[in-house]
């Protein structure tokens, strides 16, 4: 069983640097036996150990099984596991807000949307998907998130992107804790710098490259800032191995 | 039992504490090794995998804002013919609110040899209202272009990941200058001047 810690803190950079040489000792990633765990990764992912280790995160990384959950999809009204692609398609995993006024978001679906046009231009289309899953499902409704899609760049129609929408703000909270130890908070807009948004979430810009067998091959911790040429190409090796 | 510890420094929480310079989930991203740490200049920040000299980059159009000094169009960045200055703001970070004087000094000094232009990834016209934007504007007598990158597009080609963060970019479309965090009047100026030179 994992006992899951999730510090977090106001203080940006201080904290990054703590955990960066945190990371540095730990290297947990490749060599595979700092904590004691087997390293089958090897085998179970067409990516190498990235260059840096990222510690002893809270979230699944590389050669960890991503962690199974269903959402639905309130675009298509169906519903969207993350099983379900296993043997099929190499998928990328973020969460988001579209009232996310910090430039996070946008960066983060910027990513998974450049990947969806590499798999367009390679004809790799089926072979890949993306999901998008919100954490204010309260605001974040079907014709929001179809609204949010389409100047951004989103290709709804490739029949590879899914936003995901928990059915409630609780679940989705739930759901973010037990599988990737995100801790999601609601936080009033107390200082009225938005004439219109009530609330925002401080988050966590997490993006997950995930295998056809359904293995994390890459969780870029800060997605969002995350050069996007390097994540496209990480997802271009993987949906073509 | 394994146990995990992660200390995080959150995307976001530093821009509702009204914390300081590296507001949002752009920390320079030392775990990736992307970007080099610190708020100095960072000249070769951008240009795609490039080591030296970094490659032009390649223009986006985005809407413009009908503020003071604004007007309701488009604009494409970086300008295809004349060296440009991108300020990326939003109206939710404080040290953008703070350096907007010395935005509007060095735009007095220097704004007519450039494309001068302050950009918000905020979803304008979304869950961010235009207005808002207009009332910050005004609030920080801002008087240049503004314009919305609602999709991160041009903050992604500049590899922006905090906010503020300023990019000068000569005529040919080649990043000169590229920093983060607050700056005076005279480091923008000169930081624009190293467009202009080439």
């Amino acid at each position: 069983m994992d006992r899951r810690h999730f510090l977090r803190s106001l203080a940006g950079t201080g904290v990054v640097a703590g955990t960066t040489a945190t990371a540095g000792c730990a290297g947990v990633l490749g060599d595979g036996d700092a904590d004691g765990s087997d390293d089958a990764s090897g085998e179970r992912t067409i990516l190498g150990p990235p260059e840096q280790s990222r510690g002893d995160p809270v979230h699944p990384i590389r050669g960890e099984e991503m962690p199974e959950f269903t959402i639905p999809d309130p675009i298509t009204g169906g519903e969207v596991s993350t099983a379900q692609f296993e043997g099929e398609r190499a998928f990328m995993w973020t969460s988001f807000y579209t009232s996310c006024p910090d430039g996070v978001c946008p960066a983060l679906i910027l990513r998974l949307r450049r990947a969806q046009e590499l798999a367009a231009e390679e004809g790799l289309s089926d072979e890949a998907a993306f999901l998008a899953q919100t954490f204010d499902p309260e605001r974040d409704t079907a014709d929001v998130l179809r609204e949010y899609a389409g100047p951004r760049g989103v290709d709804l129609d490739a029949g590879n992107w899914h936003f995901l929408r928990p059915e409630s703000y609780d679940a989705g909270v739930e759901l973010m804790d037990e599988n990737f130890g995100l801790e999601i908070e609601k936080v009033p807009d107390e200082e009225n710098r938005y004439e219109n948004l009530e609330y925002t979430f401080p988050h966590y810009g997490l993006i997950l490259l995930v295998n056809k067998r359904g293995i994390v091959e890459r969780a870029y911790p800060r997605g969002s800032a995350t050069e996007v040429e390097q994540i496209v190409s990480d997802f271009e090796r993987v949906v073509t191995a | 039992m394994r146990r995990r510890d992660l200390l995080a420094g959150v995307a976001s929480v530093g821009v509702l504490g009204g914390a300081g310079v590296v507001a949002s989930g752009g920390v320079p991203d030392s775990l990736d090794g992307s970007a080099p740490d610190g708020r100095g200049d960072v000249a070769d920040e951008n240009g795609g995998g490039g080591d030296d000299e970094p490659g032009p980059v390649e223009p986006v159009t985005l809407q413009t804002v009908d503020a003071p000094g604004s007007r309701d169009g488009e604009v494409t960045l970086p300008a295809p013919d004349r060296p440009t200055f991108v300020d990326f703001f939003g109206t939710w970070c404080p040290p953008c609110a703070e350096q907007m004087p010395d935005l509007a000094a060095a735009h007095e000094r220097i704004g007519d040899e450039v494309l001068f232009v302050s950009v918000t990834t905020e979803p304008v016209g979304e869950a961010v209202s235009e207005e808002t934007i207009v009332e910050w504007w005004n609030e920080h007598d801002g008087d240049w272009l503004v314009a919305a990158d609602i999709a991160a597009e041009l903050a992604a080609r500049l590899n922006v990941g905090g906010y503020p963060s300023a990019r000068a970019i000569d005529a040919s479309g080649r990043v000169r200058w590229a920093t983060s965090g607050t700056h005076t009047a005279e480091e923008f100026v000169e930081g624009i001047e190293r467009a202009l030179d080439q």
